[in-house]
């Protein structure tokens, strides 16, 4: 069996020209043969056991494969240095699995007084996955929700796809996931004095508290004002709550009346986040709503009229 | 390790061909092949090589729209289908009248592809999948396909019911575009998924349902110029 010049398993010796002018055949890092299946159950147990390792291949397994692996293979990281401009430097942040992401995003929706899920899922295998992409997912829904709350305030004809909306909310939620870690980072190492969480476990507990956010940002294209002031105010106290369950027991120790004024700070800072979200994308004060109700009325009046008056 | 270094070559600049982990078979004369044939592509008539390079980006397209085997779409990957289709959805859609922002209107969807990409594949790398960006981009924009028909029956409805104030044709618009945007997300999620170990499969597959979302949105709330 032999493989004929456009890819197919085939018994004839390739005897016409290439399926393509061109076949592009130096990957770097891609799609080359490597026997995954069997290295992959080796993987998930060197993920949980060693962060500080990065993304190893065990010796025992380099006899299954039946490539020689590329330079830029991972296999020569643990002999040298890592920069960073290399994408192996980053994928030590990168070390996750599907079911972990999910139970820490379970984790941030349900905030439980006693067990602070910081300290059961996050604190031994910080990751970048979550944060980015709820933060991402995050901007998306409320700029697409912002748009279509314009869709359906202005007539058809003047409504345009705003694409300022995306780059404004991403400008607002990037700052809020990179400026509260580094205050309450610099908050901990030099008013506590003491090192207790790492910049890394801060923006990863960031941006996990954001995923609350993502269905109410939904729930906000309701133009029912009250409603919106409501779902703001429930949505931050259910993840400040999460974040305040979080730095608790650090905080706990001596001052009582100080742990307390900053933990509200924290929640705080939440709620003006949400707050000036909400007022900038979706908040509807009554007279829009009345008016654009009415032009849709009298404009499918109008053509109402006018197909009864032609037949 | 003297010894080793032809056994390097050869087989990691035929490794292309093969689909990912499934056959160890001989492959030399592949790579031989392209060699020899590299040289007479110059000699035949110009014809050839269009209708030649044609029939592969229709066969990709094919692929994209049936996925039946993965494995030439990642290996013999171009650009000619990605830079058609996304030209094609920039153009139908623009709804701005004044010349200078539909044309700020058209690089934002080309921007948006290219971030897109760019964002799906270095997750996919940082995960640990083996794939390089161009492979991803290949994939990403034939896979576009259902999206761009969808977008052409949209903006034939829009000009439709722009005569006479139907409420209905919104639904079926948003129910056009939601089941093409489900079939791409079906076509690359068969490529693609497979370059990642199973337990990560999730969240590289995550991306590339934000990218779709976000270009089928685009495509419903695109409004009929004036």
């Amino acid at each position: 069996m032999m493989f004929s010049s456009d890819g197919f398993l085939t018994d004839q010796p390739p005897s016409k020209g290439p399926s393509q002018t061109h076949l592009f055949t130096s990957f770097p890092n891609s799609a080359v043969d490597l026997n995954d299946d069997d290295d992959d159950d080796d993987l998930l147990l060197d993920n949980k056991s060693n962060i500080t390792q990065s993304y190893a291949y065990k010796p025992a397994n380099e006899e299954n494969l039946s490539l020689p692996l590329p330079a830029t293979n991972k296999n020569n990281t643990n002999n040298e240095q890592l920069h960073i401009w290399q994408l192996e430097y980053y994928q030590k942040y990168f070390q996750i699995d599907t079911q972990q992401v999910l139970e820490r995003l379970l984790g941030s929706i349900t905030p439980k007084p006693n067990r602070s899920y910081f300290n059961s899922t996050i604190r031994h295998n910080p990751d970048l996955y979550g944060p980015f992409w709820v933060c991402v997912t995050f901007i998306i829904t409320v700029a697409i929700s912002g748009n279509i709350v314009a869709y359906f305030q202005l007539p058809d004809t003047d409504f345009q796809i705003d694409f300022s909306k995306i780059t404004l909310s991403a400008i607002l939620i990037c700052l809020y996931w990179w400026s509260m870690p580094t205050v309450v980072y610099f908050f901990f190492r030099y008013y506590i004095k003491c090192n207790e969480y790492t910049f890394l476990e801060l923006l990863c507990i960031y941006g996990y508290s954001l995923t609350i956010f993502i269905p109410v940002s939904i729930l906000w294209m309701i133009p029912i004002a009250w409603l919106q002031w409501l779902l703001t105010i429930i949505a931050s106290v259910i993840s400040g709550s999460v974040l305040i369950v979080a730095f608790w027991p650090s905080v706990d120790s001596d001052r009582k009346s100080f742990n307390a004024l900053s933990m509200l700070v924290v929640l705080f800072a939440h709620l003006f986040m949400a707050i000036c979200i909400m007022m900038v994308f979706f908040h509807v004060s009554d007279n829009n709503i009345n008016s654009k109700i009415e032009t849709t009325m009298l404009s499918t009046m109008a053509s109402s009229t006018t197909t009864t008056s032609k037949v | 390790m003297a010894t080793t270094i032809e056994d390097d070559e050869t087989p990691f600049l035929s490794s292309s061909s093969q689909p990912m982990g499934m056959f160890t078979g001989d492959i030399s004369g592949t790579g031989n092949q392209s060699n020899k044939n590299e040289l007479s592509t110059l000699n035949e008539p110009v014809l050839d090589t269009i209708k030649r390079d044609l029939g592969a980006v229709l066969r990709k397209f094919g692929y994209a729209v049936i996925p039946r085997e993965s494995s030439t779409l990642l290996q013999q990957w171009d650009l000619w289908g990605p830079l058609i289709l996304v030209t094609i959805l920039a153009i139908l859609l623009q709804s701005s009248s004044t010349k200078a922002s539909s044309g700020v209107e058209f690089a934002q969807v080309f921007t948006l592809m290219l971030m897109g990409s760019i964002a799906v594949t270095v997750n996919s790398q940082l995960l640990g999948g083996k794939i390089s960006f161009f492979q991803s981009v290949c994939v990403l924009g034939y896979c576009l396909l259902p999206l761009l028909l969808a977008a052409i029956i949209n903006n034939t409805l829009l000009y439709i019911s722009s005569k006479s104030a139907i409420p209905v044709f919104h639904i079926i618009r948003f129910l056009i575009v939601m089941a093409a945007f489900g079939w791409a997300m079906y076509a690359s999620t068969r490529f693609l998924g497979q370059t990642q170990q199973p337990s990560r499969r999730l969240l590289v597959l995550y991306p590339i349902f934000l990218f779709y979302f976000l270009i089928a949105w685009l495509i419903i709330l695109h409004a009929h110029p004036k």
